[in-house]
């Protein structure tokens, strides 16, 4: 499958607040904990082998599940394998808690659904809707109800 | 770089909303032929195959960092081009059959970016936060629209907006008026969508609570928890805004031009005063 890979080795160079070295383990049996330098841009997570300037590989952080394994170890869980699972070592459990929580809040659609939340409640409270001042009320994307209305389509 | 394709297509079947699919035309890199190929909208990802049914994907183009622009139209279809931005990047060079699919797609692309999504939930959390504790206070007028509680970032004076006439994703301050018509006087009322593509929601019709407003993770975080978006307002909406402003001009000239010569324009009133 083609993807656009140069963009997105420059996106991996954008700065982001949640970059740091930390040890990580592949899903697979064999797999052994390495020093990477993990950094989450948008909703992918890139992680470098040490001192490489292009990123070794890219998650991406929908449809998955982040837990925390123990004190200093979280976990991401992918295509619904709840086994299989990429394991991630902090430093600190503080640093664990908030690698954790960013990564959840990373995720496209769970952004999604809290703009689907002030939205709603923005009209509640105010009669109006937000979106309207930005002209993008319409845009499926943004309907409370999104999985339930017809897809907008064009042959 | 791996990129993991089993998450990517595991992501693109499962549950979660599509944002739009149909046939477009994607313009062969080195040739200047133009392809058909089924594209699917999910996020900030355009995913591409030759038809919808499909098994295997062609490819997927990540929606970050890139500019969406209209082009002269080629061979009877309606251009536009996603442009990354940024030297040895791409430029993908796509076509609609018609105009009306051309606006449909720009319009959904422009706001297709996990940074675009970050700012209008940012800039949401805000208004909301603000109601309520505007909601909660005693005795306070619920029509004062102050703007006074809120910071003065970026945020707050320079909304993101769009224009369906412009091809571009430009900033514009709003005004605020008191009553609340919130339409800003740098905002170009959009010509209204023929009913067939979108749906007409007025919200005055939607339920008042909805099952599927809850956000995953429990009450949604205070807005100081919110994860930082990577751009610091103050600075970058400034730049955004002056660098769009002008192409806003330009495309808006354009756009009347078009509209004078009754290209494909539709006879109606420009502001549908109907709706409110």
């Amino acid at each position: 499958m083609r993807f656009n890979e140069k963009e997105l080795i420059s996106l991996s160079r954008q700065p982001s607040e949640r970059a740091a070295e930390l040890g990580m383990r592949g899903p697979k049996k064999g797999d052994v904990v390495k020093k990477k330098l993990v950094k989450l841009v948008v909703n992918f997570l890139f992680y470098f082998r040490t001192d490489e300037e292009e990123p070794q590989g890219a998650l991406l952080l929908e449809q998955c599940r982040v837990e925390r394994e123990d004190s200093l170890v979280f976990s991401i869980a992918f295509l619904d394998e709840a086994e299989r699972k990429y394991l991630f070592e902090c430093d600190s459990q503080e640093q664990c808690q908030e690698w954790v929580d960013s990564i959840i809040k990373a995720s496209y659609e769970f952004m999604r659904k809290n703009l689907i939340f002030y939205r709603t409640e923005i009209h509640r409270l105010t009669g109006k809707d937000p979106l309207e001042q930005y002209g993008i009320e319409d845009e499926t994307r943004f309907q409370v109800t999104s999985g339930l209305q017809p897809v907008q389509k064009d042959n | 770089m791996k990129i993991h394709e089993k998450i990517l297509t595991h992501y693109l079947s499962c549950t979660s909303p599509v944002d739009k699919e149909g046939y477009l035309y994607k313009k062969k890199e080195r040739t200047s032929s133009y392809q058909r190929r089924w594209f699917v909208l999910k996020a900030n990802l355009l995913f591409y195959q030759e038809r919808p049914a499909d098994r295997h994907l062609l490819g997927v183009i990540v929606l970050e960092g890139c500019a969406i622009q209209h082009c002269e139209s080629e061979g009877g279809l309606f251009a536009f081009s996603v442009v990354f931005r940024g030297s040895g990047l791409k430029t993908y060079r796509l076509a609609a059959e018609n105009q009306l699919g051309q606006e449909c797609w720009v319009k959904a692309l422009l706001t297709a970016s996990h940074c675009y999504l970050a700012l209008l939930v940012r800039d949401l959390g805000k208004q909301y936060e603000a109601e309520a504790k505007r909601q909660a206070g005693p005795g306070e007028s619920s029509q004062h629209s102050s703007v006074t509680g809120q910071s003065s970032e970026g945020l707050t004076q320079s909304m993101v907006s769009l224009n369906s006439c412009s091809s571009s994703f430009f900033m514009s301050v709003p005004v605020r008026t008191e009553g609340g018509n919130h339409r800003g006087s740098h905002v170009l009322q959009a010509p209204p969508m023929p009913s067939k593509v979108t749906s007409k929601r007025s919200p005055k019709l939607w339920p008042k609570r909805n099952a599927h407003v809850t956000p995953i993770n429990g009450p949604v975080s205070a807005y100081g928890e919110w994860p930082q978006v990577d751009i610091d307002p103050l600075e970058d909406f400034t730049k955004l805004h002056e660098y769009y402003g002008e192409e806003v001009k330009q495309l808006r000239a354009e756009w009347l031009k078009r509209r004078q010569e009754g290209e494909n324009y539709l006879e109606k009133d420009l502001i549908d005063l109907s709706e409110h």
